[in-house]
């Protein structure tokens, strides 16, 4: 994270990757999949919010250790930050899969494993919020908030990578279906999903160390 | 160090035995709930939502079981603070509102079995699953009563705190004993059962670990 605050050489790269994404997302050709049709375009735009969602929150879980083994407040906005920004990324993602759900799946909420345990993860992040907010005391609500991010976050593996895999779901790869690579994720849709990953994250990344840098400047103009 | 846990359940039971409504008020929460279910339910009541229903009762019930266990201690804290390592309080915490949980959930398994009957054959797996998810929901509960007792909005705090982070140990109890309810067997649950004790593994360890540093703020 340091290092990204201090360098820019990424910004470049993630310009040049989300327009190559854009462009290429909506211009390549794709497969013809029954049902899916066109819409599988939107595998450029659902698929790495989640991505980007997963790494923002280990980033602000990682950071929530760092500031329970030294006491750092810089490490405690940096997580609480990390954890703002992959929010918005999991409600995209969740609005972009909404989306692609009505004409695949047939509606919005399919009652899908994957689908309600990204709801519960957003829960608990908005949860992490609001006890963020409920503590007055700063070196508390660090710590606290530390506390239940770690916590939480392991509660939420099992929940997205175990759990649906056991029971029947829409997702590829998950009771039984088959995974991305046995669908045809051809070459061509591999070309700008793996940078759209990239991409997306970066973009993830490069927002919150906006938002950390603003948060620092206030902490300062505060004291 | 036993001595000590010893002494730390010892000091818990005794200030539920000493003040006693709290024990009684959760036993009557428990009657009351029962019969309100059994009142909407009685007469359309499937296993599937015998078991749906049963398993919510039980998340009601140990939420607000396991709701007082730091909050009542707020007085006491400065005091512990100098004479015990946190870690050997969180110890003495989960085994005694284990023990409370299953005392209760034997309860409400007891009166909801007399109002709404008790459609299920393979009791022994049934137990086991019942026991093993509500030692997860007491340990899980009791780790997030002690985040939520230094907010200043204990009750509504421990359920948005708890209820998201119990959701896995939730579904996979529940879903086990669905399988039991429609008739299943020991071998249809074990995969579930070995999940479940891992997910109730790795809370505790993660509770133990991390409560050093919520006692000490």
């Amino acid at each position: 994270m340091k290092y990204l605050l201090r360098t820019d050489w990424w910004k470049w790269l993630t310009i040049a990757l989300l327009i190559y994404v854009v462009i290429g997302g909506f211009m390549f050709t794709v497969p013809r999949l029954p049902i899916l049709n066109e819409t599988i375009r939107v595998l450029h735009f659902h698929v790495p919010m989640w991505f980007g969602m997963l790494f923002l929150f280990l980033g602000s879980v990682i950071q929530s250790v760092r500031y329970l083994a030294n006491g750092r407040m810089e490490n405690d906005i940096m997580s609480s930050q990390l954890a703002e920004v992959g929010i918005v990324f999991g409600v995209l993602g969740m609005i972009t899969g909404m989306f692609w759900a009505t004409f695949t799946w047939g509606e919005p909420w399919s009652s899908d494993p994957k689908q309600n345990a990204s709801a519960i993860g957003l829960l608990i992040y908005f949860a992490y919020f609001i006890l963020r907010g409920s503590i007055q005391d700063e070196q508390q609500r660090a710590k606290i908030a530390s506390v239940y991010n770690i916590f939480a976050f392991a509660a939420l593996i099992p929940l997205l990578f175990i759990l649906p895999r056991m029971t029947d779901s829409l997702h590829p790869g998950n009771g039984g279906n088959p995974g991305f690579n046995a669908y045809d994720l051809d070459s061509n849709l591999r070309l700008v999903f793996y940078p759209a990953v990239i991409g997306w994250t970066l973009l993830g990344f490069w927002v919150a160390t906006i938002k950390i840098r603003y948060r620092k400047l206030k902490e300062q103009l505060d004291d | 160090m036993i001595e000590q846990l010893r002494w730390l359940v010892y000091k818990d039971w005794q200030i539920d035995w000493r003040t006693r409504y709290p024990l009684a008020g959760i036993v009557l929460y428990i009657a009351s709930l029962i019969i309100t279910s059994f009142l909407s339910f009685s007469g359309f009541i499937s296993p599937e939502v015998w078991n749906a229903l049963f398993w919510v009762i039980l998340l009601f019930v140990s939420i607000n079981a396991v709701a007082k266990s730091f909050s009542q201690e707020d007085d006491r804290t400065l005091y512990y603070f100098y004479a015990i390592k946190p870690e050997r309080i969180i110890v003495a915490k989960f085994i005694y509102y284990c023990i409370y949980q299953l005392i209760l959930v034997a309860i409400a398994m007891l009166f909801y079995a007399l109002f709404l009957g008790f459609p299920v054959r393979t009791i022994g797996a049934f137990l086991v699953n019942l026991a093993v998810g509500s030692i997860g929901l007491s340990a899980a509960f009791t780790m997030v009563s002690s985040i939520s007792s230094k907010t200043n909005n204990n009750a509504v705090m421990m359920a948005i705190l708890g209820f998201p982070v119990i959701i896995p140990i939730l579904i996979l109890a529940i879903s086990n004993s669905q399988i039991l309810v429609l008739g299943g067997a020991w071998s249809d649950i074990t995969g579930n059962l070995i999940t479940l004790l891992s997910v109730n593994v790795i809370i505790i360890a993660l509770a133990y670990i991390l409560f050093p540093y919520t006692w000490k703020s």
